[in-house]
């Protein structure tokens, strides 16, 4: 019991990062229309980012949750970054191109490339670490539940549900949200309604790759980093959106949740027979996309928005 | 043969003919002086082969069909793993088998996963496609690396014989072979020579027998279909064709093209690893035939010499010292603005397909072919 319970709370915290990645990837599906290659390396992108900041910030002020305020100070640095390189790159590359979906995705995919080839360049493959001690599980929950949490745990599920609550006010209480819901929903009906759809397809540039850009971060400080550690997590992120049905913001959310839990909770497949290790979790997630696409191809979320 | 005829063919293809023309008598030259050793050539000259084959498998699946594959490293690594468990000495389930023989094994494997992967995903939309098939080449990958009583994982497989090992003639130039002319030596060809001349020797008729292959069924009423499927689906669909019988036939046969190419791989360099199966791989084909002119198997050849330039390129520029970035990472920066350019610039590749697509009859004024 406690096993799954520690897989569960294991879950929570993979799924916080899935669903920051996820948003943005569904944001660009719906507005864009393609599939973008390029998001997990945004996400990288982001943990570099803030990598860097971190060497600047890091020693500025007290801890919220075990982390440093200079923490969440290159968290934003790392955002921002990501989403200036996204719009950049929709300006300068996405949208010139006279072409259909999949030469967008194709182009995306050579986008992915470069990105990391400039990461590559600079910052070398070796596993890096923000430099940030790592405290013990937290006592309490060890004792009563023999759950091992950590604070850092915590902080990665405290702060995107503040992101994610974040956007869901931005969609539902702002003018801005009502037109990127409706953008996001029938872009030609949006620009005849008189929303200037270019401004709006930006900002969703600028929301999409600043939460990939913090999923980004966040898994380089629940693993490490290193420049392929977004292009890996990027068809379990897929994943969570097609799960959740594409172009949908809540679906992929949901998508997210349920993707991350089944990706922690695989070894419980082998506690009931199957020979399925660890290893196997990612391949738990595609095996679980592709029944998705053939039973239910718009998602568990529909089109929902 | 009238397609012959150098007058039909365009200035670009003069030109593309010029260049690779200039590029080849470079490397002779540097072969002459001594700067480039001739058994790497040769080598090169495999190696460009094989990516050869990989652009015409998947041009049969994505040019002719229009199906986005995404699981190329999958198939190829499939061939290569096929043959290496069967032949190599370091196998850990068998070895020893004829490679004539184990090539089959290797084929056999990329079938059984084309219908695996092909069943349930050619029925989805295109981009689904693409996600699909690449999550299922991680599910390979991942079976292939973890899975080491069976493949060895992430070890990989060594002591892989060369194809011709057991055969009763080219098995045995294991010697120094040298022609005598008057009693003195006037040509001496190394082990590593000759085993690499047999090797391309193979993989120019391998080659040479798919682009005839595919050529032929590509002209023919097959070929037709495929392409209706291609450019309106729904189309072929209401002329009574069975489109997904006809895709899924399509992405076999380029599926064993592709592993057609992993086994030649194997007996080439000896050594396969679960680093092969990696998506990268598979994008250097999505690169080349792009790059060549979806289509067009002509220019899926010289996308896959391409490719090898790419590849071996980076590796001689950044061992000059004189670049500040090192191979892996300029690699991929090429490769990706490659992409970027192609898409924005020449969308339709540097050989599109053109008399391709036309019955060579109807070009040469009623000569036969």
């Amino acid at each position: 019991m406690a096993q799954i319970l520690q897989y569960l709370a294991n879950g929570l915290v993979f799924s916080s990062i899935i669903i920051l990645g996820s948003i943005g990837l569904s944001l660009v599906y719906s507005i864009a229309d393609f599939a973008n290659f390029a998001h997990g390396d945004t996400m990288t992108l982001g943990a570099y980012g803030a990598f860097v900041a971190f060497g600047v910030f890091g020693g500025l002020g007290g801890t919220v949750l075990g982390l440093p305020i200079g923490f969440f100070l290159s968290l934003a640095v790392g955002m921002a970054l990501a989403a200036v390189v996204a719009v950049l790159t929709h300006i300068l590359v996405y949208k010139p191109l006279d072409t259909d979906s999949i030469g967008l995705l194709i182009t995306s995919i050579g986008v992915a490339f470069v990105y990391r080839a400039v990461l590559q360049a600079t910052f070398g493959t070796d596993f890096l670490q923000y430099d940030i001690s790592r405290s013990g599980p937290i006592p309490v929950l060890l004792d009563t539940l023999d759950v091992a949490v950590t604070q850092r745990d915590v902080a990665i599920i405290v702060s995107a549900a503040v992101l994610v609550i974040g956007l869901h006010l931005l969609l539902q209480r702002t003018t801005l949200g009502r037109k990127m819901r409706a953008t996001a929903d029938n872009p030609d009906l949006a620009r005849v309604s008189g929303i200037r759809t270019d401004r709006v397809i930006l900002v969703m540039w600028v929301v999409g790759s600043a939460l990939a850009a913090a999923g980004g971060v966040f898994l380089a400080l629940y693993s490490q980093l290193d420049p392929r550690i977004g292009f890996n997590i990027l068809l379990v992120v897929f994943a969570a959106v097609i799960l959740g049905g594409i172009g949908s913001v809540y679906g992929a959310m949901l998508g997210g949740l349920l993707i991350g839990m089944l990706h922690e909770l695989t070894p419980l497949l082998g506690d009931v027979g199957l020979p399925v290790s660890n290893a196997y979790a990612p391949a738990v997630a595609f095996v679980i996309m592709v029944a998705v696409l053939l039973v239910r191809p718009r998602g568990i979320a529909g089109d929902m928005t | 043969m009238s397609t012959l005829d150098i007058g039909a063919y365009s200035p670009r293809e003069k030109g593309v003919v010029g260049l690779l023309g200039a590029l080849g008598a470079l490397l002779l030259i540097a072969v002459v002086t001594g700067f480039l050793a001739p058994a790497y050539l040769l080598y090169l000259v495999g190696l460009s082969a094989m990516y050869m084959l990989l652009s015409m498998g998947l041009n049969v699946q994505w040019g002719y069909g229009g199906m986005i594959n995404f699981s190329v490293a999958a198939f190829f690594g499939l061939g290569a793993y096929g043959t290496a468990l069967l032949t190599a000495s370091g196998s850990p389930i068998s070895g020893g088998v004829s490679p004539v023989i184990a090539l089959f094994g290797g084929l056999a494997l990329a079938a059984v996963l084309a219908v695996i992967i092909g069943y349930p995903t050619l029925k989805l939309r295109d981009d689904y496609l693409a996600i699909a098939s690449l999550g299922l080449a991680e599910v390979v990958r991942i079976f292939i690396l973890n899975e080491s009583q069976w493949t060895a994982g992430s070890a990989g497989l060594t002591g892989i014989p060369l194809f011709f090992s057991d055969w009763p003639v080219l098995g045995d130039l294991t010697y120094p072979y040298v022609f005598y002319a008057g009693g003195t030596p006037v040509f001496n060809m190394s082990q590593s020579v000759i085993t690499s001349f047999l090797n391309v020797v193979l993989v120019t008729v391998i080659v040479a027998a798919v682009y005839l292959f595919l050529r032929r069924i590509h002209q023919s009423p097959w070929g037709r279909v495929l392409r209706t499927i291609r450019t309106d689906e729904d189309l072929a669909e209401t002329l009574g064709k069975n489109t997904f019988a006809f895709k899924m036939q399509a992405f076999v046969i380029g599926s064993l093209i592709m592993a057609l190419a992993g086994v030649f791989y194997s007996h080439l360099v000896l050594f396969v690893s679960p680093q092969d199966l990696q998506p990268i791989t598979t994008f250097y084909v999505w690169v080349a035939v792009i790059l060549g002119g979806t289509g067009s198997d002509r220019g899926a050849m010289l996308g896959g010499f391409t490719i090898v330039a790419i590849q071996q390129g980076t590796r001689f520029l950044t061992d000059t010292g004189a670049l500040p970035i090192g191979a892996a990472p300029l690699r991929l920066m090429l490769v990706g603005l490659l992409i970027i350019f192609i898409v924005r610039l020449r969308p339709e590749g540097i050989l599109p397909p053109e008399r391709e697509l036309i019955w060579p009859d109807s070009l040469g004024g009623g000569r036969d072919e």
